[in-house]
């Protein structure tokens, strides 16, 4: 009989949560065998080009290919740490043997623990002629472009709203790629405010209450038809619209990828707030099988903070449990890791994780504040349309037009409740506050702002303007994040856009900030005439002035 | 659910399908058949789907011949559509040994006696029916063109749709717990959703017969064992015939989707009631799949599972009367050749309970084995 | 919606129509309707079409999801070929 190894820890899947378990574990002395089925390393953390939400300790403003590169560069250095990539788990048998296909082969494993992380899949829709060539998932259409450079067409109609939606629709349009529509048949956008307020403000249409009827086309994707919902999820008559795209994109969710936990018999359960099959575990990761663990999406769907901090939950968990190392230690770090993953949960954002863990039987509630768990304004509207109301947009502003006439100022347009914090970090005048919760929705103190335009580049959602009202008698500037090619020349004129993606006007170009420090969001300043000083959010670069 | 029967069958596989009509195509009135989960989820569902008539017994040929035509008219016989998916591109039986041949040759003799078109092939023959086949040490082959593949579910849910349609209650996922007995007469059945006054039970569970019969407090000589099974993708058809050796101890044919499936009898195994696989079957399995069809070894397996085999002392089916309790009738024993018989087997059982005339002159009864009266069946895997 | 034109298996083919009737035939488990209908049984064991079939189940029965159970998975996961599997079984010392 070929030989079976013995390992101390085997996690499954290297992305976030596992890469997050594989070194808590191994910093405890736990020699663990990383397994991943690609050839690299990452998981969807290595798709994620957007700045992460969160607070400092959750590396929130950095980018999450940055992030990944922090981790797997850790995961490379640490000698408890065997990477197996190019290797799938096969099967995890009665006897606990675990089979795995690497170099060729199907190798054999007998683990004392295992940490699932093998995070999710895409769920599929159906609709008419959903087979058709040019439906993808939006997660594929993902790895296509971010993993592969391959761009999957010129044009694009999204259905969903989530985040993963939203975030691969404005990668598709850095790619060059045209967004036809998002489609959503709830009546309010899914992802992050912010998210969707980018995509109006490029002229993407949002329709929330709507949905596809079918795919056109002969051989391939040609062209979709939607219709609109009422409060009852049905069709309204008369409704149907033929949107014209080469390729439809669903981000209708994600679903744990719990194969492998089948195998074994881990007892699992439906929660549809969690996605769908959720293992069942416990508050240290554990499953209804002693030793084996779980982390990341594969628990329940999240993001990647969470997932991170789950892998590290579950890596303590291991090497408390078969480490030598102090208990109390690593007991005072799983706590600590409890504790963030449940202000990451607080808020109105967390309340479908929270109602989703709770028929877990997992007991959240510990710091979990009532008075962060609605939302601070009613943005119905802007959760409905992306685009702020005039109130919301009046909450933001100085209250006397004259705070205008002292000079730049900063203003956020940022109104839906998550835990985010990196706009009051990156202040260097200590001028924006969220009010000492990471919870709350930042304000910007106006005397002590300098407009220097740091935050501009630094928000995750790009929702920090700069605006000087009085640059001249007759312009105003306003400082937009900008994370598109080519950049445009100091001089240059540009067409300008509102919140809507609508045509204001022509701007001219007079700063550019993009050095190390923008990291890759540049910060305009962009000369207006002075009506549109509170309307001038986009700018579009003339492609005929760049060859 | 009815409260009352005339005959409850327990078991819903293909032979307690294929009883459950036959009783009520003889006209017996108010059958209900019991499953515990749905049709055919215990071995009926898991088996390697091989119909064959190449048997060492007269009984096991006469009975195999017969349920091929039935098989063969399927639809016709039980007036329903349905394809069950017959594909008759015949048994490749290998032998390995001058010996095997031999007995090879007998059993032959015993399938002409029926009719059966079986005929003896030199290892050259075997590869032009095979053209893949791994011919070294091969001393020579049996083969019948009409032996086959049918499709287990397919046949079972015909025979359920048949005896629904002629008047029988099916209830699936409908557990029995007890069999009320008095005075060594049959009261009824206990199950999950209440109680069945009957008269007759006919007990045809599988892997699970012996458990149900021990709750009218008898024993059976029956033990289950676990046997592992594999499938592999789709590819384009390349092997007509299954494939099959009782001294390399493999079974391999290839569906008409195209996946290959196949499986081989345990060494070892302790009776259970285990249906989980392993990876040792995987790897044993691939060995010999490889050595007998070298071009499988780029072919991909997709899943693996196991069933049940239920075994009798002579590895023969056990279909008769249970002396020892008025009532009490099992179809079981079947030791991994159940679903092939199943069409006559269903015929004979129903005799059996109704006491009419044997429609086969076939004696497969429990007391054989304490009149001493084993019955040598060679052809077994 | 023309049921047959929605693919609910894309590794087998199976439109919603044929879920559909298999369910209204009283076939109501994820177990039944991958027998009757070959869903579930290819490449990617159900990834894809086992929570769409699980929801029909639960909209014509009006059984909750909680209460519906996908197909069982078995090995391998993702498929190997026999001979990746042999090449594993060599000894160390056999090479």
């Amino acid at each position: 009989m070929s030989k079976i190894q013995n390992l101390e820890l085997l996690v499954v899947g290297g992305g976030p949560a596992g890469l997050s378990a594989a070194l808590a574990a191994a910093n405890y002395g736990i020699k663990v065998s990383l397994t991943e089925e690609r050839e690299f390393l990452g998981g969807q953390l290595i798709k994620q080009t957007h700045r992460f939400f969160g607070s400092e300790k959750e590396y929130a403003g950095t980018r999450g290919i940055d992030i990944l590169k922090k981790l797997i560069d850790e995961v490379n250095k640490n000698n408890n740490i065997e990477v197996l990539l190019s290797s799938r788990v096969l099967g995890i048998y009665e006897d606990n043997i675990v089979t795995i296909l690497n170099d060729h082969k199907m190798k054999k494993y007998y683990p004392q623990s295992i940490i699932f992380a093998t995070g999710a899949s895409e769920k599929f829709l159906a609709f008419e002629n959903n087979d058709l060539p040019g439906i993808f998932g939006a997660g594929a259409v993902q790895t296509l472009m971010n993993v592969y450079g391959v761009m999957p067409a010129t044009n694009v109609l999204m259905i969903g709203s989530g985040n993963i939606g939203l975030i691969v629709c404005y990668q598709l349009l850095q790619a060059g790629v045209k967004v036809a529509a998002i489609v959503e048949a709830a009546p309010k956008i899914g992802g992050y405010s912010v998210h969707a307020s980018k995509l109006r403000r490029l002229g993407v249409p949002i329709l929330t209450s709507h949905t596809i009827k079918k795919a056109i086309g002969k051989e391939k994707v040609e062209g979709a038809v939607i219709c609109e919902l009422d409060s009852n999820w049905n069709e309204v008559k008369g409704t149907e619209q033929l949107i014209k795209c080469d390729a439809i994109c669903l981000s209708v969710g994600l679903t744990p990828l719990v194969d492998l936990l089948k195998q074994r018999k881990v007892k699992t359960t439906y929660v549809s707030e969690l996605g769908g099959y959720v293992p069942l575990r416990d508050e240290n990761m554990e499953t209804s099988i002693k030793n084996l663990f779980v982390a990341g999406d594969v628990s329940g769907i999240e993001e990647a903070t969470a997932a991170m901090i789950e892998g590290q939950i579950a890596g303590l968990s291991v090497a408390k449990r078969i480490g030598k190392n102090s208990k109390d230690e690593i007991e005072e770090r799983i706590e600590e890791a409890k504790n963030e993953l449940e202000l990451l949960r607080s808020g109105p954002v967390g309340k479908k994780i929270r109602k989703g863990l709770s028929k877990l039987g997992l007991n959240h509630g510990k710091n979990y504040n009532e008075k962060f768990s609605e939302e601070a304004l009613d943005i119905s509207h802007l959760m409905k349309t992306g685009v702020p109301s005039e109130e919301n947009l009046k909450n933001k502003l100085p209250s006397e037009e004259k705070v205008f006439d002292k000079g730049p100022i900063a203003i956020s347009e940022c109104f839906q409740r998550f835990p985010c914090d990196p706009c009051v970090k990156s202040c260097p005048f200590n001028a924006i506050s969220e009010n000492g919760n990471i919870n709350n929705i930042p304000y910007v103190d106006f005397e002590k702002c300098t407009g220097c335009g740091i935050c501009v580049s630094k928000c995750p959602g790009l929702a920090m303007f700069v605006i000087h009202k009085n640059f001249s008698e007759t312009t105003s500037v306003v400082i937009m994040p900008y994370e598109f090619l080519p950049r445009p020349h100091k001089g240059e004129i540009v067409k300008v856009f509102d919140r809507e993606g609508k045509y204001l006007c022509d701007g001219k170009v007079i700063r550019i900030l993009d050095g190390k420090f923008q990291d890759k969001t540049a910060a305009v300043s962009i000369e207006i005439p002075k009506e549109y000083y509170l309307q001038a959010r986009n700018f579009k670069v003339e492609e005929g002035n760049h060859g | 659910m009815k409260n009352k029967a005339n005959v409850v069958i327990i078991g819903g596989g293909v032979v307690g399908c294929s009883i459950a009509y036959n009783l009520a195509k003889k006209g017996v009135k108010d059958v209900v058949l019991l499953e515990k989960s749905y049709l055919s989820s215990g071995a009926t569902g898991r088996c390697g789907a091989g119909v064959r008539q190449q048997w060492g017994t007269k009984q096991n040929c006469l009975l195999a011949s017969e349920s091929m035509h039935i098989f063969e008219h399927f639809e016709d016989v039980l007036q329903i559509k349905r394809d069950i998916e017959l594909k008759q591109k015949g048994y490749l039986l290998l032998a390995y040994s001058d010996k095997e041949l031999e007995q090879f040759k007998k059993n032959i003799e015993v399938q002409h006696s029926l009719n059966i078109p079986s005929i003896l092939l030199t290892p050259k023959e075997a590869k032009e029916i095979v053209p893949d086949l791994n011919i070294e040490k091969l001393v020579g082959a049996a083969y019948c063109a009409k032996d086959g593949h049918a499709n287990p579910f397919q046949v079972t849910l015909g025979y359920a749709e048949a005896a629904q349609r002629l008047g029988v209650e099916i209830n699936k996922f409908t557990e029995v717990k007890d069999i009320i007995t008095k005075n060594d007469t049959v009261l009824g059945v206990q199950t999950n959703k209440g109680f069945i006054e009957c008269k007759k039970v006919v007990v045809a569970a599988g892997g699970w017969t012996q458990n149900i019969v021990k709750m009218a407090g008898l024993d059976l000589p029956i033990y289950s064992e676990r046997h592992e099974i594999l499938v592999t993708e789709s590819v384009k058809n390349v092997l007509d015939p299954m494939l099959m050796s009782f001294s390399y101890n493999i079974y391999c044919q290839q569906e008409p989707n195209g996946s290959f499936i196949m499986g081989y009898g345990p060494e070892n195994e302790p009776p259970s009631y285990n249906m989980e696989s392993s990876w040792e079957f995987l790897e044993t399995m691939s060995k010999k799949a490889t050595w007998l069809l070298p071009p499988l070894k780029n072919i991909r397996v997709i899943r693996q599972w196991a069933g049940l085999y239920n075994i009798s002392p002579d590895r023969q089916p056990i279909v008769s009367q249970i002396n020892q309790l008025e009532g009490l009738y099992v179809a079981c024993g079947f030791s991994g050749h159940g679903f092939m018989l199943a069409p006559a087997v269903g015929i004979l059982m129903a005799d059996i309970v109704t006491g009419d005339q044997l429609t086969y002159n076939v004696i497969l009864d429990l007391e054989r084995f304490n009149r001493g009266e084993i019955i040598e069946e060679p052809s077994v895997v | 919606m023309d049921e047959n034109k929605v693919i609910i298996c894309r590794c087998e083919d199976v439109t919603l129509k044929e879920i559909r009737d298999a369910i209204r035939k009283g076939f109501t488990t994820v177990e039944e309707i991958k027998r009757v209908t070959r869903s579930g049984m290819g490449p990617c064991q159900g990834k894809t079409c086992g929570l769409l079939i699980a929801k029909e189940i639960s909209q014509m029965t009006g059984k909750p999801m909680e209460e519906i159970e996908l197909q069982s998975i078995r090995p391998p996961y993702g498929g190997i070929t026999f001979e990746e599997v042999t090449k594993g079984t060599v000894m160390e010392n056999d090479k």
